[in-house]
């Protein structure tokens, strides 16, 4: 479970979370959405401890993010797929993979590539193994991302805008990955711009508006007229991503 | 043969000499800054203390200011401000030494700012340790990227060593000059004195290019 109560983080002058509540249980989809600016990527860095937070608490699965011997097996729980890849680009493909099995999680070569062909095979991408990341298409790096981050086994998998990079026949085959993880019970917290899939995947959607949430609802009532529509901002917000009712 | 004037065998074994101590203090002074500049380097990307600002204004120093100053300052400033003795070959070690490390401390810290910072912050957040991202993904890559300017750098750096010359080091360039004034044969002298630095910094160039092309293979890869 990640627990997150009244986090705080400014950038210098500028309050950027101000206050946020919000508790993920395992096996939770929770889509986060919100205009540019909001806090969504500041509030998902938080949690794995890569922005360090300026007040409250945010405790995964009992480990508090702020100690910095607990913030380690935080981000062993916690794996990230990012909006531009991040590939190694000196790595191969499954050595892209296999460098956290291997290094952090003490797996052993043998099986740390084993897992990795397994998780290359099973996103479409079993004959790119030996390639670089140069070699690939953006849709092909960020399945290379996905698979990066499924190889450590995490308790929890953080998207941040994911597919934004993306033009659409690629964006596709992301979500459709992404969909099966969640209907494989990953707990997950994605970041997105994407409505439909956000509505499709989540149990929960979060509308974060100026580093504050504006509501935490199950994703039917979010999109239902008397829930998360009946607020302006949503509905505003909704109707500008060309979604909503 | 040549009566007094003339070359000798032992005009041969003075050149080879006088190569082995062109290439001691070269590689000797090239290890040394190696290591240091990386050192200095590392102190700065990591802004441990005001020490990285303190020796990257040395590090300018170093590269601004001519070589032969610098060796002139350790030969007669060390001895007399430590009181010790300092043979010539020494004071252009220590002399190459600083001045190569003032170099590579600023093809390290340009090569580690040439790496998209964005991967580091992927290996941080997969638990990896800095000694971890230091060693696996900032290495590799700014070797890479450093290469060609290494590459250069000790070429340079070979030339700048005869300059030692002038302290009285025996090596290659002294070597021509004394074999020189015995022999007046400036046109067969200098030609293969230089010859030899000439092999030596081919050498170096085509050894660079083989690691060079090792660690840049990730980048050559053919782009879809
Ligand atoms: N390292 C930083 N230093 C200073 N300001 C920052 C930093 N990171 C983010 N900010 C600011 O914090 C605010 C929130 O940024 P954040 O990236 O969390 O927004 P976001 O909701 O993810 O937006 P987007 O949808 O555009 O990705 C923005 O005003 C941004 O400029
Ligand atoms: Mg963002």
């Amino acid at each position: 479970m990640i627990e997150i109560k009244d986090l705080h983080k400014n950038f210098d002058d500028l309050e950027v979370l101000k206050g946020v509540d919000l508790t993920i249980r395992p096996a939770e989809v929770i889509s986060i959405l919100g205009g540019s600016g909001s806090g969504k990527s500041t509030m998902l860095r938080c949690i794995n401890g890569l922005e360090e937070i300026s007040s409250g608490s945010v405790v995964v699965d009992g480990l508090d993010v702020t100690k910095k011997d607990e913030l380690k097996a935080v981000r062993k729980k916690c794996a990230t797929v990012f909006q531009q890849f991040d590939l190694y680009p000196h790595l191969k493909v499954i050595e892209n993979i296999t460098l956290a099995p291997v290094q952090v999680l003490g797996v052993s070569k043998t099986d740390a590539t084993n897992k990795a062909r397994a998780l290359l095979e099973s996103v479409g991408l079993g004959d790119k193994a030996d390639v670089y990341p140069a070699q690939l298409s953006g849709g092909q790096k960020q399945r290379v991302g996905i698979c990066r981050a499924l190889a450590v086994g995490p308790d929890y998998i953080l998207l941040d805008e994911v597919t934004s990079s993306l033009d659409p026949e690629m964006t596709a085959e992301v979500l459709e990955i992404l969909k099966n993880l969640a209907n494989d019970g990953m707990t997950m917290i994605s970041v997105t711009h994407e409505i439909e899939f956000a509505r499709e995947i989540s149990n929960r959607i979060v509308f974060l508006d100026q580093g504050k949430i504006l509501c935490d609802l199950p994703t039917a009532d979010f999109f239902s007229a008397d829930g998360g529509m009946a607020d302006p901002r949503i509905a505003k917000f909704l109707s500008k991503m060309g979604t909503g009712s | 043969m040549y009566g007094d004037d003339g070359f000798t065998i032992f005009d041969l074994q003075l050149w080879a000499e006088g190569l082995g101590i062109s290439a001691w203090v070269f590689i000797t002074s090239s290890i040394l800054g190696l290591l240091f500049g990386v050192l200095i380097g590392l102190i700065r990307y990591y802004r441990i203390s005001v020490l990285g600002k303190i020796l990257m204004l040395i590090s300018e120093f170093l590269k601004n200011s001519p070589v032969l100053v610098q060796l002139f300052l350790v030969y007669f400033g060390i001895p007399a401000l430590l009181m010790i003795d300092l043979s010539p070959v020494e004071a252009a070690i220590i002399t190459l030494s600083g001045n190569t490390a003032a170099f590579i401390a600023v093809i390290v810290i340009s090569s580690i700012d040439a790496i998209d910072k964005k991967q580091l912050e992927a290996a941080r957040s997969f638990a990896m340790s800095e000694w971890q991202i230091l060693k696996l993904i900032i290495y590799p890559q700014s070797l890479a990227f450093a290469m060609p300017m290494l590459v250069g750098l000790a070429i340079n750096q070979l030339q700048v060593t005869s300059l030692v010359s002038v302290i009285g080091v025996v090596d290659l360039t002294r070597v021509g000059d004394i074999v020189n004034l015995r022999t007046f044969e400036p046109f067969i002298v200098w030609p293969v004195i230089g010859a030899t630095y000439f092999v030596l910094a081919k050498m170096i160039g085509i050894a660079g290019s083989k690691l060079e092309n090792r660690f840049n293979r990730y980048k050559r890869v053919t782009n879809i």
